[in-house]
């Protein structure tokens, strides 16, 4: 187990470190002057003559070789100087930050109703399997993969904003106004999280130990409780992390429709803009909070299934 | 103690009856056979006892009493309580029997506190009480350990402590030790015996092994498709088997040395391993050696069997031979007659489980076509499968047929056709009848024997199984923790075994002819 340890950590640290170099590697890769564009996210006030960008140039070390600048602009982000946005002339970071908040609480909101959600159906579905209400639940859940979000969102607005004036139709300044947005991205996690519970119990309702914990006396209900729900419930922790980081920069269309101030509408922005100090912190935020998430997700399934952890014992 | 009553009990579903009008007795502190060919009807006896059929069957006739308590008719809540408490039941394949996401500790609180009551410190100290007495050296590991982390032996004694904690009247053993060697299966049996003489724990043993009966039953009931066909004390039914199936099954877990065991075989060997080494792993994870220094030889025509516990580097050796496993060092030589020159498909390998030898999509034709479509055109193709088919002795019509729906049994004989079909001239068997009952392991033995004197075919027989060597293997290799301790003729073997480890597997192993008898024994003690 601490081997895996370090060497999860290992590769962590390498997948962050190579996806920022690619990320520190955009002003020299897109067209245009890269000094100039760097100098753009460094300086605040204007520069036009071909002087001043030389001397600001050297004063910034951008005659250096691009591993040295790479390690001096990593040192910045983590001490929290992303540089300055092209657009609102502001520290990204500033930026980055709320965006970052905002889309977490969106995103775990989404995905805890995706999961409270499939737990139950998923568990009637593999208990009643091959009946009318495992078909059901079934052919419902698998239906919202075929609804896509620039779909579904505006058929929302349309039914509980315009129609039923229920809810706000966008923006981001009560708790209502999430209902929407978080409804809208919770729907194909719904579908996906249903079907992996239902597999996993109907995998661990099949083992052999079941009949073995029938007959040390375990009634059924007592014998669903104990040994099936919660084995096969081990799958849906690895689903929920690739939902989680995926959602992370993958909430943009949902943002976009709905005027949430979130990371997926900053990238969005950014990219529209040409906004490259910008996109570059959203970007590493993400990676490396993806990648972060999906190796604690591992982590928690070599805990929850001790054969595939090895000996925690 | 009161005992457990089955009266003409008949269980069935839609268009099938599985169990017709079967009915014993186990009395407080006896100790009843119930032997039978794979498919007649043991293990849903012991089933419909605990009520827990498979959803489709379901007891239609018949009455199955513990005391005074009807268990056919009882409430849900009467069974629970009965399970695990009053009856006990341990099962085949004992590893898979444990939640594997549990500590063992968790698996044996479960009982203690549904039957006794037991919670807290009283029932840890209670688990470990109870590893101990089921012959756990560390107590304290057992209860930490994870069912995988456990031998197959091991998984079966925490099994046995598990029915134990509910302090059973009667104990329903479902092929225990059938996946385990001779050595683990007396420990366990007797085990078994011993709170039987203690306790009074009346005991129904399921089992197609008639040696083990032999050994320590009272009495012997005799099952064919559904229906009790011979009953009596082990000792009459043993000796004087009054129907031809008790003939045939005591006939297949007798394999006496078969007389071929003449070493007319060629002087010339065929494969020649010199000082192979595997180890897997490296740095620190590097654990001991799989395989530690091993030289053999395997004679041209031989038959030789190699024997060993589980963990002892057998199969590593069988993979290592044909090409699986990569050797770490050493040398392994070939010599093939002058035709089949270098050929990679000269040594041909059998596995444990035929069911999981087959891709269960494919049918058995195109897996066993597979290899041959490179060279040969249809019919020639087609050709081969026939003439491999009829030489393992079976209807060529099973080939369009998928794994599924063919026995165990049928689909061994279609393994050995497909190694067949490669012309090999070593043929290495790795366990290949552990996982089929007596009668069926039988036929194959029978068949691989023929293969060897017709075809001049040379076999490495992998097992654990003492009989098996002693029928049928010219000469034994014992491999103990990676090394090879012995190698030697099988006559000498069984009678001056030389390492401690083959003293102690051929003491365990208990001839069924010369009927060690439980009252023999008893006398004599």
């Amino acid at each position: 187990m601490l081997t895996f340890l370090a060497k999860r950590t290992a590769t962590l640290v390498a997948a962050v470190l190579l996806s920022s170099y690619a990320v520190f590697l955009i002003p020299y890769v897109t067209p245009g002057d890269p000094v100039r564009k760097i100098i753009r996210s460094r300086v605040a006030g204007d520069v036009v003559d071909d002087s001043t960008v030389k001397a600001l140039g050297e004063s910034l070390g951008l005659q250096d070789p691009l591993p040295v600048q790479y390690l001096r602009w990593l040192g910045d982000f983590f001490t929290g100087d992303m540089g300055l946005s092209h657009v609102s002339r502001t520290p990204v970071a500033d930026q980055v930050i709320p965006a970052l908040g905002i889309t977490l609480s969106l995103v775990i909101v989404a995905l805890g109703t995706a999961v409270v959600v499939s737990l139950p159906l998923g568990i009637t579905a593999a208990l009643r399997q091959g009946g009318r209400t495992d078909k059901l639940i079934t052919t419902i859940t698998q239906s919202f993969i075929a609804m896509p979000e620039y779909w579904l969102a505006p058929l929302l607005v349309l039914v509980f904003a315009l129609k039923l004036s229920l809810l706000p139709s966008a923006g981001w300044s009560t708790p209502a106004s999430m209902v929407l947005p978080a409804a809208t991205l919770a729907l194909r996690p719904i579908s996906f999280f249903t079907s992996a519970v239902r597999a996993g119990v109907i995998d661990a309702l099949e083992a052999d130990h079941i009949p073995a914990a029938r007959a040390r006396g375990l009634s059924r209900t007592q014998t669903i409780l104990h040994h099936v729900v919660p084995n096969g419930l081990v799958p849906l922790s690895t689903l929920f992390a690739v939902w989680f980081a995926g959602l992370l920069g993958g909430s943009v269309i949902v943002e976009v429709i709905f005027a949430i101030p979130g990371m997926g509408r900053l990238l969005y922005d950014a990219v529209i803009n040409s906004d490259i100090p910008l996109a570059q912190g959203g970007v590493v935020v993400v990676v490396g909070l993806a990648v972060a998430i999906t190796t604690l997700a591992d982590f928690l399934h070599r805990i929850l299934s001790p054969k595939v952890g090895g000996t925690l014992a | 103690m009161p005992e457990l009553v089955i009266e003409d009990l008949s269980v069935g579903g839609p268009g099938r009856t599985v169990l017709s009008g079967v009915s014993l007795t186990v009395r407080p502190g006896e100790f009843v056979a119930l032997v039978g060919g794979s498919g007649s009807g043991k293990t849903m006896t012991a089933r419909s006892v605990l009520q827990l059929l498979p959803p489709a069957l379901s007891v239609q006739h018949g009455t199955v009493r513990l005391g005074t308590l009807e268990i056919t008719t009882a409430s849900e809540t009467e069974l629970n309580s009965v399970r695990g408490g009053r009856l006990g039941m341990l099962f085949q394949q004992p590893k898979k029997m444990f939640n594997p996401n549990r500590t063992i500790r968790k698996h044996l609180l479960e009982p203690l506190k549904l039957h006794g009551g037991l919670r807290g410190r009283v029932a840890e100290a209670k688990v470990l009480e109870l590893l101990a007495e089921v012959g756990f050296e560390n107590p304290d590991w057992g209860a930490r350990a994870y069912p995988h982390q456990l031998s197959g032996g091991m998984a079966q004694r925490a099994m046995t402590a598990m029915a134990l904690a509910g302090q059973p009247e009667i104990l329903l053993a479902d092929e225990p030790t059938s996946a385990l060697d001779k050595v683990l299966e007396q420990q366990i049996l007797e085990l078994l015996d011993r709170e039987r003489t203690q306790r009074g724990l009346g005991i129904l043993y399921i089992t197609h092994n008639l040696a083990s009966v032999a050994a320590f039953a009272d009495r012997v009931l005799v099952m064919q498709d559904g229906k009790i066909v011979e009953s009596g004390t082990t000792e009459s039914v043993l000796r004087n088997p009054r129907t031809g199936y008790t003939r045939e099954l005591l006939e297949a877990s007798n394999l006496a040395p078969s007389g071929t065991l003449d070493t007319a075989a060629g002087q010339s060997d065929v494969l020649t391993l010199a000082n192979v080494c595997k180890q897997f792993g490296t740095g620190r994870r590097r654990g001991r050696p799989a395989l530690d220094d091993v030289s053999l030889t395997l004679k041209r025509g031989e038959i030789l069997g190699v024997l060993g516990q589980s963990g002892s580097g057998k199969s590593t050796l069988a993979r290592a031979i044909v090409g699986l496993e990569t050797i770490s060092s050493g040398t392994m030589a070939r010599k093939l007659s002058p035709g089949a020159g270098e050929a990679p498909t000269a040594v041909q390998m059998v596995f444990q489980e035929p069911h999981d030898s087959f891709d269960p999509r494919m049918t058995l034709r195109a897996s066993l076509e597979a290899p041959l479509r490179r060279w040969l055109d249809p019919s020639e193709r087609s050709r081969r499968l026939r003439e491999a088919m009829e030489d393992v002795e079976l209807d060529p019509a099973l080939l369009d047929r998928r794994p599924a729906d063919c026995s165990g049994g049928q689909l061994q004989r279609v393994t050995i056709a497909r190694a067949l079909l490669m012309e090999p001239e070593v043929l290495i068997c790795d366990e290949a009848t552990s996982a089929l009952d007596a009668l069926t392991q039988r036929t194959i033995l029978d068949l691989l024997q023929r293969l060897n004197r017709k075809r001049g075919l040379s076999l490495m027989v992998i097992t654990h199984d003492m009989d098996v060597v002693r029928h049928m293997c010219q000469r034994v290799a014992v491999l103990f923790q990676g090394r090879l301790v012995e190698l030697t003729d099988t006559h000498r073997f069984f009678a001056d075994p030389r390492h401690p480890h083959s003293q102690d597997l051929v003491s365990a192993a208990i001839p069924c002819r010369g009927l060690h008898l439980k009252r023999m024994r008893a006398a004599s003690a």
